[in-house]
């Protein structure tokens, strides 16, 4: 995992443990709204799986994955790459107590859910858009 | 000045909220089949819900988590969905007591049956929780159901025999006419009244609605350590009218009027009308707190845009949950199910699922990593593991003990 996220020098742990500090964290959007929890992560693969060299680059993070992984990840298994959602590793920018992003929730394709509750069920009830008094 | 007026309110508010019909059947029950003789339960589970609550409240002040962010983060995916799903039916279940509650209330004030009020009760929380900001929210409820004071005024005026009550303190063990297991069935389910996961979700997820940052430790320190033990009391004193009225005549509390009965009998009508507004209130605030913490714990488990200080449209599956939630709670109690037994189950539910909520909390509050210089000192480390071992030893004996007394029968 090494050197997979632009490496800082004052950091207390400059060494990030996917399982640890990736897998299962909040995501955070650059006005700090809650994105998703992270899934599972998504890594590069070698150039060419049939053919492994020493030469091939170490595999990196690529991206934040979301959506049905939870189940295959506790049962076992693969789910369709086309029924997860990512969020791309370079969207992200900052790593701590969450993972912060710096783009919005809305320019994400996870958010469907979110956005198909509100617009279908929430913003259609009488004071659904406005503060609470 | 302000400071002050502050504390006192956060104090109030804490033993107000103390109190749910988890507590307020559960210390009638108890008081009026065992005497005094299961107070140090109440003291147990005081003292660990103080704990519980202040490590909670102290991760969410300095990381910004509240407590099933962390559960899921710490437990993994497997753990923490078994966890989620015991949560989250316990919690569902505590709802649908507490709206039952509040409909048993409004009974004894109306003499109209309480399945006519269950729809009108769950009406009313979930406007407030659509509308109403989280302080005043917390606050008025917190207030009112201070009334409930009035069970420590009318073990006064009742003017029980105070030594033969302090020898019940000190007998630790059944009363001649019941066996040891239902003794000790009975203190499991007044441990979980008193140490209520969702009591829990929902001051971790408050300090996150209100923004808590380190320096409001102080406190929340305060609000914890003297507001929970202040609700304890008013617990007690439940118990000690139950004891003094209904335990020489062998009343077993089946129902919450019962629970009335003696303040009734102590000061009348007057006395009566305060405890309902008590009932309403304390009922009607848990009500709130949990369904709240229905929708945090689902929200919290799959990062969902959550909390009272955004507008509904900002989180959406939050809201829809809560509803969903309070739906729930009405079609079970309309198909006539006893509010009183389903609040007994709750109680007992929640002691077996202690453990899993309050494990991770204990964790992250020893993690340095987390909590910087607020971590958890030896002291405190200390008493949390001591609790841990208790909470694990209750979990464990519950469904035992529920199947060898059927439930306390």
């Amino acid at each position: 995992m090494r050197g997979s996220y632009p490496p800082d020098p004052g950091a207390q742990h400059p060494m990030l443990d996917a399982r640890l500090h990736l897998l299962d964290r909040q995501v955070i959007d650059v006005d700090g709204e809650p994105v998703t929890a992270v899934d599972d992560v998504e890594l590069s693969g070698p150039p060419d799986p049939r053919h492994l060299s020493p030469d091939d680059p170490a595999p990196a993070v690529t991206g934040l994955l979301s959506g049905v992984t939870l189940g295959t990840r506790i049962f076992g298994g693969r789910s369709p790459r086309s029924r997860l959602h990512s969020i791309d590793w370079r969207a992200v920018s900052d790593v701590g107590v969450t993972i912060v992003l710096h783009i919005r929730a809305g320019q994400l394709e996870i958010g469907w859910t979110e956005r198909w509750v509100r617009d279908r069920i929430i913003a259609k009830i009488p004071g659904g858009r406005h503060d609470p008094e | 000045m302000k400071r002050i007026l502050g504390l006192a309110l956060g104090i109030l508010t804490a033993i107000g909220g103390f109190l749910d019909i988890g507590d307020i059947v559960t210390n009638g029950v108890v008081g009026s089949r065992f005497g005094l003789s299961l107070g140090w339960v109440v003291v147990l589970g005081v003292i660990g819900i103080c704990i519980f609550a202040h490590m909670s409240g102290k991760v969410a002040a300095v990381s910004g988590r509240a407590t099933f962010e962390i559960i899921r983060e710490r437990l993994g995916p497997r753990l923490a969905v078994a966890n989620l799903g015991a949560s989250f039916f316990i919690n569902l279940m505590t709802v649908t007591a507490e709206i039952g509650g509040i409909a048993l209330a409004l009974q004894l004030a109306s003499s109209v049956t309480y399945l006519a009020w269950v729809p009108l009760a769950a009406l009313a929380a979930w406007l407030v929780v659509w509308r109403v900001k989280f302080d005043l929210l917390e606050n008025v409820t917190g207030l009112l159901g201070l009334t409930l004071i009035v069970f420590a005024v009318a073990l006064f005026l009742l003017g029980p025999n105070w030594s033969e009550l302090g020898a019940q303190v000190l007998q630790h063990g059944a009363l001649a006419q019941e066996k040891l297991s239902t003794y000790l069935y009975y203190a499991v389910a007044l441990f979980g009244a008193a140490m209520t996961p969702y009591e829990v979700f929902f001051f971790s997820s408050g300090a996150v609605e209100e923004g808590w940052t380190a320096k409001d430790l102080g406190q929340s320190r305060i609000n914890v350590l003297v507001g929970f033990p202040l609700g304890g009391v008013l617990s007690l004193a439940i118990a000690g009218c139950a004891a003094v009225v209904l335990l020489p005549e062998a009343i077993t509390v089946t129902s919450l009027s019962q629970v009335a009965l003696p303040v009734a009998a102590a000061g009348g009508k007057i006395a009566l009308a305060v405890v309902i507004v008590g009932f309403v209130a304390a009922t009607f605030g848990a009500t709130l707190e949990t369904t709240l913490s229905g929708g945090y714990t689902l929200a919290q488990f799959f990062g969902w845009s959550w909390g009272k200080f955004r507008r509904p449209v900002h989180a959406a599956r939050f809201h829809l949950t809560m509803i969903i939630c309070l739906l729930i709670g009405i079609g079970v109690m309309m198909t006539g199910v006893d509010p009183v037994q389903v609040t007994e189950f709750s109680v007992v539910f929640s002691a077996i699922a202690l453990p899993l909520t309050y494990l991770p909390i204990l964790i992250v509050a020893n993690d340095p990593e987390y909590m910087g210089q607020h971590v958890n000192g030896r002291g405190l480390s200390a008493v949390g593991l001591v609790y841990l071992v208790i909470i694990l030893i209750v979990s464990l004996a519950a469904i035992p003990l529920m199947i060898i007394t059927g439930a306390g029968q």
